[in-house]
């Protein structure tokens, strides 16, 4: 998209890769960090989970049903809460991109304020508002649209609902900012040349803010699967995903090793969407 | 290496106290504070005014609490050598596993004195704080004078009792209820018969609309009418009731364990840790204890000094109707038993 | 290609954004296969006028005609109106050939003759070959090419463009003008091109109209334009000028607020005051002579451009032919101008 992809020529390769040199040393201190809490601690999981020199651990995760299946679940989540997401997302994002600064302001109050609670806070609220007998079940039947209550909570839509809850600012962000990053004269050249609003957002608007579409997505995505307090508390117990099996084995079976398998497959999973991703944006930048 | 070197300090400590016999200069100084890690809410209220308040007075020590009560960081902390926790509660199964993965400092029976404590209970080293049960928690606007279910077999019984119900996502408890829905008497539950505790499972699967994960649930999902009946701990619901909810207890059949503490390996104030169980142990303070929370101390004389309106909240008074859970069987297969109860979840009904 | 080229018509455009009136009772009329270049500073209100035009804005009042057809509220996708953007706004996420086949595309045309007019316009604008290129790998001049061909492509009604070259330097801009002059001429398509740069508006134009503060200050040829300018502003923003002020004291002749006399050959009514205006390469010989000190002298190659202090308090500037030497700063000079070269406003 900017002028900073990485196939321009040779000439620029060649700085780049003196830039690059002489820019590692100023990002020693935060490798270094980096290093001692994260990649350290990763390493040290990575070989809990082959202790016994053998990758039985890796052979139950992967080749057990229960656990696939579990994996799936997840995924399945994951990907149904990402769309829901988008759906949502791109045109809040839009409209806080496009619309005058008093109500983007406004916009972003409501966006961002659910970042600064608590997900304990929100999931709680959650609770309160979607039970049987809930402030909206409550308020449905009040005004007669249905006559008993939704199972709206403890149940794969509760989990969707606050899962969605706590996601969309992450996906909201890179919309804004792709759309705000749009030239706007492209918006006219497309109405002057003749599209209709429709064709302007699918021609203009939806092929130049893929990336932050990507981006967002990407968050969306890899954050889910990790999700754990919320489709306990909202999913009446009925919702399992991989992070609460993991819980259980730290905290109730003590099988450590096997938690340390499981969250490595966990994390294979979530460093190779991310790098599909990856791929897939530079192949759209290419293209 | 230094888990070793402490160790050693602690025996030679520990022969010092007797050489000096009572000789309260041999006493440990008084550190500023030591730190109790129990399972938190009103419980961690309930123990400051009973047990840390008058600890605090007697010794000048300040009493910290975290939580909550976690197996794992145990673990963790006892491994690395590096001990947060003077005391800390446990769960019953994961006391015995803590035991044999020798874990935990021995109770020290010369500060803490078990004397007036059931015999089952004094094990060397896991001090028994409390007894609580997982009962039937039910609204009594809807089940109204007496007709609600009264033991398991009633609970299964969807066409008599109908409306949605909650119970632990957890196979302990479950798995023993399920056996004696099916009939199995309960001194005859261990070994448990898993296989036929999750095909009598099966039947209740679908009218449980939530399988309840923390300790607080039950009580809120029968005060927001999410559901009408719901397994759990007595004391959570006893905390409702007291405060006017349309709530009650059927204690028939409950399954009982007790509530313990340990004294992690390599805690920093050994000694004082000793000296809080001590304060846990007072029946007087076991009372106030009781009072508020609904879980009676194991000992048996502090009931003497419990009002005459607690004392059918307390599971003590129907130990006869209840049964243990064998916290040994749960040692042993609770990994097995929650690696099936993982499966049978996920299973389509 | 046939031209649907049409006549546009604005009349009394207003438009105000808060306090700012940017558009203060503009009216123009522009003829069918004409080219008419709007010149005015910026803030003059030019932009907001194609912006009016081409359906971006809408006025607070007027109309826009095309052909004589109201068209002031109609969207910008119904005008059939080609533009090029400032810094070309072409779809970087778009191939060229696919940036151009675009308004085509939008109209829905057949593949077969989106590909043979996507041809003829890449022909038109000499980029045959570069259909598979991405904006980015293109050079700026290209760039506006493309922008080009994307505007005519769907043979449109008008041509708009708006500072097309200013990001282009002056060589490439040169060519640019003569080329779009060219490819205008060709297709007659009626034409605005709205520049702040005089030199610019000189070459390409057929009419130009000199916007200030919103409204127009004069609409004439170009020769008009520069040789009669209607007022100060006009005089001054086109070309060098040296503009006085006097009174016509006597048929022939003005007396400048210095004292000065001056003869000319305007004949303006005795006693009302005017303005006077002498284009520096029009001094050389005549009978309005000016002797003074050289304040400032620059070669410019062609020509010789002075600053000069007259004895009679006149500040001029001069532009001769190269004789000689560079004159010293501080050197005396003498020149004239004859009273046909004065213009009287």
């Amino acid at each position: 998209m900017s002028s900073s992809t990485p196939f321009s020529s040779p000439v620029f390769g060649g700085a780049r890769c003196f830039v690059k040199v002489r820019g590692f040393l100023p990002a020693l201190p935060a490798l270094i960090l980096l290093f001692c809490f994260f990649l350290f601690p990763v390493v040290r999981m990575l070989g809990f989970s082959v202790e016994a020199g053998t990758l039985d651990w890796y052979a139950k995760a992967l080749g057990e049903g229960l656990y696939l299946e579990v994996f799936w679940n997840t995924f399945e989540i994951a990907m149904i809460v990402t769309a829901v997401c988008l759906l949502l997302g791109y045109p809040v994002g839009f409209l806080i991109a496009t619309t005058t600064p008093g109500w983007a302001t406004l916009g972003f109050i409501f966006v961002l304020l659910p970042l600064w609670t608590s997900v304990l806070v929100r999931t709680y609220a959650w609770m309160v508002l979607l039970g049987r007998n809930g402030v909206f079940n409550r308020w449905l039947i009040d005004i007669g649209l249905v006559s008993d209550p939704l199972p709206l909570l403890n149940n794969f839509s509760g989990v969707l609902i606050g899962m969605v809850h706590v996601l969309l600012p992450y996906m909201v962000l890179p919309i804004y900012g792709a759309v705000r990053r749009l030239d706007p004269a492209l918006v006219s050249a497309a109405q002057g040349l003749g599209a209709s609003s429709w064709r302007v957002f699918w021609r203009v608007y939806l092929p130049l803010t893929a990336p932050g579409i990507f981006a967002g997505a990407t968050i969306v995505f890899v954050l889910s699967l990790g999700f754990f307090i919320t489709p306990a508390l909202l999913g009446g117990g009925k919702v399992m995903m991989l992070a609460v099996l993991i819980e259980q084995q730290i905290h109730q079976t003590l099988n450590w090793p096997f938690a340390a398998a499981l969250s490595a497959v966990l994390l294979a999973l979530t460093v190779g969407v991310y790098s599909l991703a990856q791929l897939f944006t530079r192949q759209e930048a290419r293209s | 290496m230094r888990n070793m070197r402490r160790r050693e300090a602690m025996m030679i400590g520990g022969a010092a106290v007797l050489a000096g016999r009572g000789a309260l200069a041999q006493e440990p100084p008084k550190p500023a504070q030591i730190v109790v890690n129990h399972s938190g809410g009103s419980m961690g209220a309930a123990m400051r005014k009973a047990f840390f308040n008058g600890f605090e007075k007697k010794y000048g020590i300040r009493v910290v609490e975290t939580s909550p009560a976690d197996f794992g960081k145990l673990r963790a902390m006892v491994e690395s050598g590096n001990v947060e926790w003077d005391i800390t509660e446990i769960g019953g199964q994961d006391a015995i596993r803590a035991t044999k993965m020798n874990l935990v400092e021995k109770i020290d029976d010369k500060i803490v004195d078990r004397s007036k404590y059931p015999e089952k209970v004094r094990t060397p080293y896991v001090f028994a704080s409390s007894v609580y049960t997982t009962i039937i928690g039910y609204r009594t606007d809807v089940f109204k004078n007496g007709s609600q279910p009264k033991s398991w077999a009633d609970w299964w019984d969807v066409k008599k009792f109908p409306g949605a119900r909650s119970m632990r996502d957890h196979p302990v408890d479950n798995l023993e209820f399920a056996l004696i829905a099916d009939g199995v008497p309960m001194d005859k539950l261990y070994p448990l018969d898993m296989d036929r505790a999750f095909k009598k499972l099966d039947q209740i699967k679908p009218h449980v609309s939530v399988w309840w994960a923390t300790g607080q649930q039950p009580a809120q999902l029968l005060l927001d009418k999410e559901v009408v009946l719901a397994t759990g701990w007595n004391g959570r619901f006893y905390d409702l009731i007291k405060k006017g909810a349309p709530i009650e207890i059927e204690w028939t059949q409950g399954a009982l364990k007790q509530g313990s503490f340990v004294i992690p390996r390599g805690a920093k104030n050994p000694y004082w840790g000793q000296k809080m169980l001590a304060e846990m142990s007072i029946p007087q303070q076991q009372a106030v204890y009781a009072t508020e929370l609904g879980y009676p101390g194991l000992n048996l004389e502090a009931l003497n000094y419990v009002d005459a309106k607690v004392k059918p909240y307390l599971p003590t008074q129907y130990i006869d109707k209840q049964f243990w859970i064998d916290d040994a069987w749960w040692a042993d297969n609770g990994n097995k038993a929650l690696e099936a109860w993982n499966a049978w979840k996920l299973k389509k009904a | 290609m046939a031209s649907r080229s049409a006549d546009l018509e604005v009349e009394g455009l207003v438009k105000r954004f808060g306090e700012v009136v940017a558009l203060d009772g503009v009216s123009l009329d522009i003829a069918s296969g004409e080219l008419l270049t709007i010149l005015g500073p910026s803030g003059s209100g030019k932009t907001t006028l194609l912006k009016v035009v081409a359906g971006f804005e809408t006025p607070d009042a007027g109309a826009v005609k095309v052909d004589g057809i109201d068209i002031t509220t109609m969207p910008p996708a119904k005008r059939d109106i080609g533009m090029v953007f400032q810094n070309y706004a072409l779809f970087p996420h778009l191939t060229v050939a696919r940036n151009v086949a675009f308004p085509l595309e939008m109209r829905n045309a057949p593949r077969a003759e989106i590909d043979k007019r996507v041809g003829e316009a890449l022909n038109l604008v000499e980029l045959k070959g570069f259909e598979n290129r991405l904006p980015r790998q293109l050079s700026g001049g290209q760039q506006q090419r493309v922008a080009l061909a994307r505007a005519i492509v769907f043979n449109p009604r008008l041509l708009l463009l708006d500072e097309p070259f200013g990001a282009l330097d002056r060589k490439l801009r040169e060519t640019m003008q003569l080329e779009v002059r060219r490819l205008q001429r060709r297709l007659g398509l009626t034409t605005v091109f709205i520049t702040h740069d005089q030199e610019e508006a000189l070459v390409l134009s057929d009419r130009i109209a000199v916007m200030n503060r919103g409204a127009i200050q004069q609409v004439a040829s170009t020769t008009e334009i520069y040789e009669r300018p209607a007022n100060d502003f006009v005089a001054d923003f086109v070309g060098e000028s040296n503009i006085f002020h006097g009174t016509v004291t006597e048929t022939g002749s003005v007396t400048l607020e210095s004292g000065r006399r001056l003869l000319i050959t305007h004949s303006a009514p005795v006693g009302s005051r005017v303005g006077v205006l002498m284009r520096p390469e029009r001094f050389g010989r005549g009978p309005n002579t000016f002797n003074g000190e050289i304040r400032e002298a620059v070669y410019l190659g062609s020509s010789l451009k002075l600053r000069l202090a007259c004895d009679d308090g006149l500040e001029l500037i001069v532009r001769l032919p190269v004789t000689g030497p560079l004159p010293a700063s501080g050197s005396r000079i003498s020149t004239g101008i004859e009273p046909e070269s004065i213009h009287v406003f």
